[in-house]
């Protein structure tokens, strides 16, 4: 039976909506029918311990697992469904209805400058005709990249690397942004200037959903925090009950 | 020995030397793809453009349009065959390269079969002028075969760097699977890879077509040398196949002008192997600096 | 109120004794049997499928530990057969399994191949057995291929032209110094080595696609050069007039027979070669080091450089001989096992077949051979056909033809544990994971049962008992609500809810208890109640919406 929301909530878009999500690799179940919706504007938080299922759960939105069955609606259109084979085949169209997904470790590639890289972000035909001014903005929010422009990104180091990430991330025209663990492999300190950046962000219409195992970097600062254990979506806390909660480890 | 003919033979053979190892290099690096069919695609644009210049116009755009519309279309069967049903399946380079052998054995023989083993005359697209300057006879062939395979190759160049379709495929070259993150269809971009290699092969199959003539097995020796050059200058890399365009035609026209026409492939991969020998990856090995991970 | 007649109606028990604060009757709700859901959960669910069999064995009598049964093939360690013996759990009978009935396959196909001279029909035996000469031929050149591309993983591409530089070599010797035809698979193995160690220098220092090039290369190279070299007989279209063993004199007939065994023996030779170094220790060091993991083979103490060059100098002995039996068996040699044509017909021998595997490979070589030699009024087309039945097999079998069997197990297998996986039930609360970590296995249990009896219980809210406990909070209740009061007492001390009296009758506040002895109730609204039965109608509305919740 479905619980009544919060009058501000109904009247905002949802730009994600995931309804009975199970996905896996093989013989592997993941996730476990799964629902979670997202709304315009929201910055979602969501913890849980390794192997819990936070990346395959933004790999199954981007139809980069094994298999998956279920609903996925991005912005209305349906992305999900029943798959069982060619991981990644469809990504790109999933890409091009507005979502971003930063994934874990570097996705990067090696041989193209900083800026290219940059470009390449911005391969949605939308984003591409404003790449500039976007590429603007995506230096305001990471200025250490200015400098980097022309440097191949094969050279960088780690937090560096990291950086371009998320930049071409963000130089696409997304709806939703995926954050795959923002901070893993990466300095405390310069972890937790990634997150304050990410929490900078002014999201308008479109809406970020971060995926974290340290819980206080989060907490407070996302407007709800999704707790994760074995599959499953745990309990949701908005924000002032998220300094409340204790999540057991 | 006479220097000038030895730098325009040189020059004319770099040209469609490096139009081949380049489409063969971008194949290889964008699509993980040997494409041992480039062969076929290059003998069926020879075909292409001497059905043009029996059926349509004798004109030389025309028949060089029609050896590169050719190319590309039979480009874009190898893709149909070769990429499109195996290309997410295991062990895809293998299966891939028997792939276009299979492809390969087929088209040569379909030709063979309907076309007959005898050769076929293209006509002379560039017609027979000639200058001469400084004791050095340029035929209108020779500047025609390079001005327009150096404007297609620059086209092509200029338009992988700085284009979007061109970042597309110099994306795919890195990291198939980031590109389909940011949006990068690996499909539809194999297709225009292959499209677009095939028309580079059209192109080298009516430029060669000038000096030697179109039969079904035209494509096997420019497929090895392209191979070879590839090869030479480390697979995927464009500039590196480039340089060994340059070096290996030198060594050609150089061989053929002092020892002798038949040495010529044997002082090739002499050099071939001495090369690989010392850089494994070939030139691109020297050239290439970015960090592994 | 709609009054059915057949509605049931709840009597309240104490109404004659005439209290008037609460209604003699009320109907009942629509309401579910509660042991619906106990039924429900327990159904088993899961479609079942008929889907493959067990494997069916041939069971002979008696046990498998008899003397003969450890006669082993000379030299290995192998027995003959790989019986396994047991004992009939039902009946108790000694019996026996062949557990690899490989070699029983093999004799059969020998004892064809023996007996084949003899079934063909008279009119194409010429065609056939000439066809099987060359099947046999080239099928032990496949094998011997087969150790550098399957077993050790390289692709060379040089194989039909080391054959070639022996076919030539030892064709040369013959023709100009007069070599007897015995001595040409000696002087063969010869050139092969030599032309062995020059294509095994490259192998150890490139990899994959680079060193395929480089030997498909080496290959036109020869090609050109026996083309245009005149000692080789550029003019005649080959190198020919060798020595051969054919008698003749012999009837063609004869001629062909002859041709055929020796081609076969040929075969037999290259298969065990193939067992020899495959099956042993070479062969393992090469599979454990294949191509991109050669640093961990290396890590382990493998010095696969040294057994890759071995095997090199091994299959191209192999092929240097075999090319000095081609000379020998044709009296020479043609610019055509050099050309590009035969590599890849080569290639579509092991793709069809099914690579490493000797059985695929000598199937891959038949069925080639038997479209290119057999159908030879075709044309271009029987070529053509090779090619389709090559793009196929590359294109749907991983393995070939032999790989077809393993390769839908594994797909039936995965297509198996995928929609099992996706039909797994939740039994309760606790997750398969879950519920192995957790120390009291009651908890499992507990919780599934909870489940349902929320599941049950939330079909029982509905606007009639709540109002109904709004009326009247204590005292006698209808079924449904009553079912709904008893599951809240029950709950854990732990966050239940109590009633604290601020001011009593004046303001009652909900807390939840802390569950831990000396710790303080916890406030959990602000709002006060100004009667206890409002309270605790208060904290009534407050556990539905807890549970309709979870």
């Amino acid at each position: 039976m479905p619980v009544d929301r919060q009058p501000d909530d109904v009247a905002r878009p949802d730009i994600l909506s995931v309804r009975g999500l199970s996905a896996g690799y093989g013989p592997m179940r993941i996730l476990h029918d799964l629902d979670l919706n997202v709304h315009a504007g929201e910055r979602v938080g969501i913890v849980g311990l390794n192997g819990h299922g936070k990346s395959t759960l933004f790999l199954a939105i981007a139809g980069l697992t094994g298999w998956q069955r279920g609903s996925i609606q991005l912005n209305g259109h349906e992305v999900g469904g029943t798959r069982s084979q060619g991981p990644g085949r469809y990504t790109h169209r999933v890409v091009r209805r507005g979502l971003a997904l930063i994934p874990q470790g570097d996705e990067i590639f090696h041989g193209l400058t900083v800026e290219e890289h940059l470009d390449s972000g911005a391969f949605t035909k939308t984003a591409w005709r404003e790449r500039r001014r976007r590429k603007a903005w995506v230096l305001d929010v990471f200025p250490p990249l200015a400098k980097l422009m022309s440097v191949s990104v094969g050279r960088l180091s780690g937090g560096e690397r990291r950086m371009v990430c998320l930049g071409r991330g963000l130089m696409s025209d997304a709806s939703l942004y995926l954050v795959d663990e923002p901070s893993l492999g990466l300095a405390p300190k310069i972890g937790k200037s990634v997150l304050d950046t990410l929490m900078a962000i002014e999201l308008g219409e479109s809406a970020m959903v971060i995926a974290e195992q340290n819980v206080s970097l989060l907490e407070g600062r996302v407007d709800r925090i999704i707790g994760m254990h074995a599959g499953k979506l745990k309990g949701e806390a908005s924000v002032s009950l998220a300094g409340a909660m204790r999540w057991e480890a | 020995m006479d220097w000038g003919i030895i730098a325009v033979d040189a020059l004319q053979l770099a040209c469609i030397y490096g139009t081949l190892a380049v489409g063969i290099s971008i194949t290889w690096s964008s699509l993980g793809l040997i494409n041992l069919a480039y062969g076929f695609v290059f003998a069926a644009g020879g075909y292409g453009a001497w059905l043009a210049a029996e059926h349509l116009s004798e004109h030389g755009i025309a028949v060089m349009s029609a050896g590169i519309l050719t190319g590309a279309l039979f480009g874009i069967v190898v893709w149909a065959l070769a990429f499109l049903p195996i290309h997410d399946k295991p062990n895809f380079t293998m299966r891939g390269m028997i792939a276009t052998v299979a492809i390969s054995l087929i088209g040569n023989q379909t030709l063979m079969w309907y076309f007959g083993p005898r050769a076929k005359a293209l006509p002379e697209i560039f017609g027979y002028a000639q200058v001469e300057y400084a004791g050095i006879v340029l035929t209108a062939n020779t500047a025609g075969t390079v001005a327009s395979s150096i404007v297609l190759l620059g086209v092509v160049l200029w338009w992988m760097k700085s284009s979007r379709r061109g970042l597309e495929i110099r994306a795919m070259m890195m990291n198939p699977h980031a590109a389909s993150l940011v949006g990068i269809g690996v499909r539809r971009t194999g297709l225009y890879v292959m499209a677009l290699t095939g028309a580079l092969a059209g192109l080298a199959s009516v430029l060669l077509s000038q000096v030697y003539y179109v039969s079904p097995f035209a494509g096997t020796t420019p497929l090895i040398k392209g191979l070879a050059i590839a090869l030479c200058g480390g697979l995927g890399s464009i500039a590196g196949a480039l340089i060994a365009a340059v070096i290996l035609a030198v060594n050609e026209a150089i061989t053929a002008a002092t020892i002798g026409g038949q040495y010529v492939l044997i002082t090739q991969f002499g050099l071939i192997i001495l090369i690989i020998l010392i850089r494994p990856r070939g030139i691109a090995g020297i050239l290439d600096r970015a960090r592994e991970a | 109120m709609s009054e059915d007649p057949k509605q049931r109606r709840w009597r309240n028990p104490i109404a004659r004794w005439g209290r008037n604060d609460s209604p003699d009757e009320l109907p009942i709700q629509e309401w579910q049997d509660p042991l619906q859901p106990w039924r429900e959960n327990r159904a088993y669910k899961v479609r079942l499928f008929r889907i493959g069999h067990f494997r069916y064995y041939w069971k002979f009598r008696g046990h498998g530990s008899r003397l003969w049964h450890r006669t082993r093939w000379w030299p290995t360690r192998r027995r003959i057969l790989l019986l396994r013996g047991g004992y009939n759990p039902k009946t108790l009978r000694a019996e026996k399994t062949i557990s690899d009935k490989r070699p029983v396959y093999w004799i059969m196909a020998f004892a064809l191949m023996a007996i084949m001279p003899f079934l063909v029909p008279q009119n194409l035996t010429n065609t056939l057995l000439s066809a099987a000469a060359i099947f046999a031929i080239y099928a032990a050149i496949n094998l011997c291929w087969m150790l550098v591309i399957g077993t050790a993983g390289i692709y060379s591409l040089a194989t039909y032209s080391v054959v070639g530089a022996a076919a030539y070599g030892t064709a040369y010797l013959s023709i100009q110094f007069g070599m007897p035809w015995w001595s040409l698979p000696f002087f063969g193995t010869f050139i092969g080595l030599v032309f062995g160690v020059l294509i095994a220098i490259p192998a150890v220092r490139l990899d994959g696609f680079y060193y395929a090039l480089l030997t498909l290369g080496l290959n036109e190279l020869c090609r050109v050069y026996v083309l245009q070299s005149r000692t080789f007989g550029s003019a005649t279209g080959g190198l020919y007039g060798a020595e051969t063993y054919i008698p003749q004199q012999w009837s063609s007939e004869h001629q062909l027979m002859l041709g055929y065994y020796a081609s076969v023996v040929v075969m037999i030779m290259a298969l065990s070669l193939y067992r020899l170094v495959d099956g042993r220790r070479l062969g393992r060091i090469l599979r454990m080091a294949p191509e991109k993991r050669e640093a961990f083979a290396e890590a382990c103490g493998v010095n696969y450089r040294r057994a890759r060059i071995q095997v090199f100098l091994i299959s191209s002995t192999g092929l240097g001989a075999i090319g000095g039996f081609y000379a020998a068996h044709f009296r020479g040699a043609s610019p055509s096992l050099f050309g590009i044509e035969l590599v890849s017909l080569g290639l579509a021998m092991l793709v069809i077949g099914g690579m490493r595997r000797a059985e695929g490979v000598v199937l891959g070589t038949l069925i080639v051979v038997l479209v290119r030699d057999g159908l030879v009024t075709w044309g271009p087309i029987r070529l053509i056909l090779i090619g389709i039945i090559m793009l196929a097999a590359v294109l749907f079998l991983r393995g070939g033809l032999f790989g077809i069997k393993p390769q839908f197990r594994a797909w039936r297998d995965k297509k198996k544990s995928e929609n099992r996986s996706t039909r797994a039930e939740k039994g309760g609360e606790m997750l398969p994971e879950e519920s192995t970590e957790c120390r009291d296995k009651d908890q499992v249990y507990f919780r599934r049962f909870d489940k349902m009896q929320r599941d049950f219980l939330k079909t029982l809210v509905c606007d009639e008992v709540i109002e109904e406990h709004r009326r009247q909070p204590l005292g006698q209740h209808s079924e449904a609500l009553e079912r709904l009061l008893l599951y809240f007492r029950r709950q854990p001390q732990r966050d239940k809810y109590a009633i604290q009296a601020i001011e009593p009758f004046k303001a009652y506040r909900i807390v939840a208890l802390s569950g831990h002895r000396g710790v303080a109730p916890r406030e959990v609204e602000e709002k006060t109640y100004p009667s206890q039965a409002a309270a605790y109608h208060g904290v009534f509305l407050r556990r539905v919406q807890d549970l309709l919740e979870t």
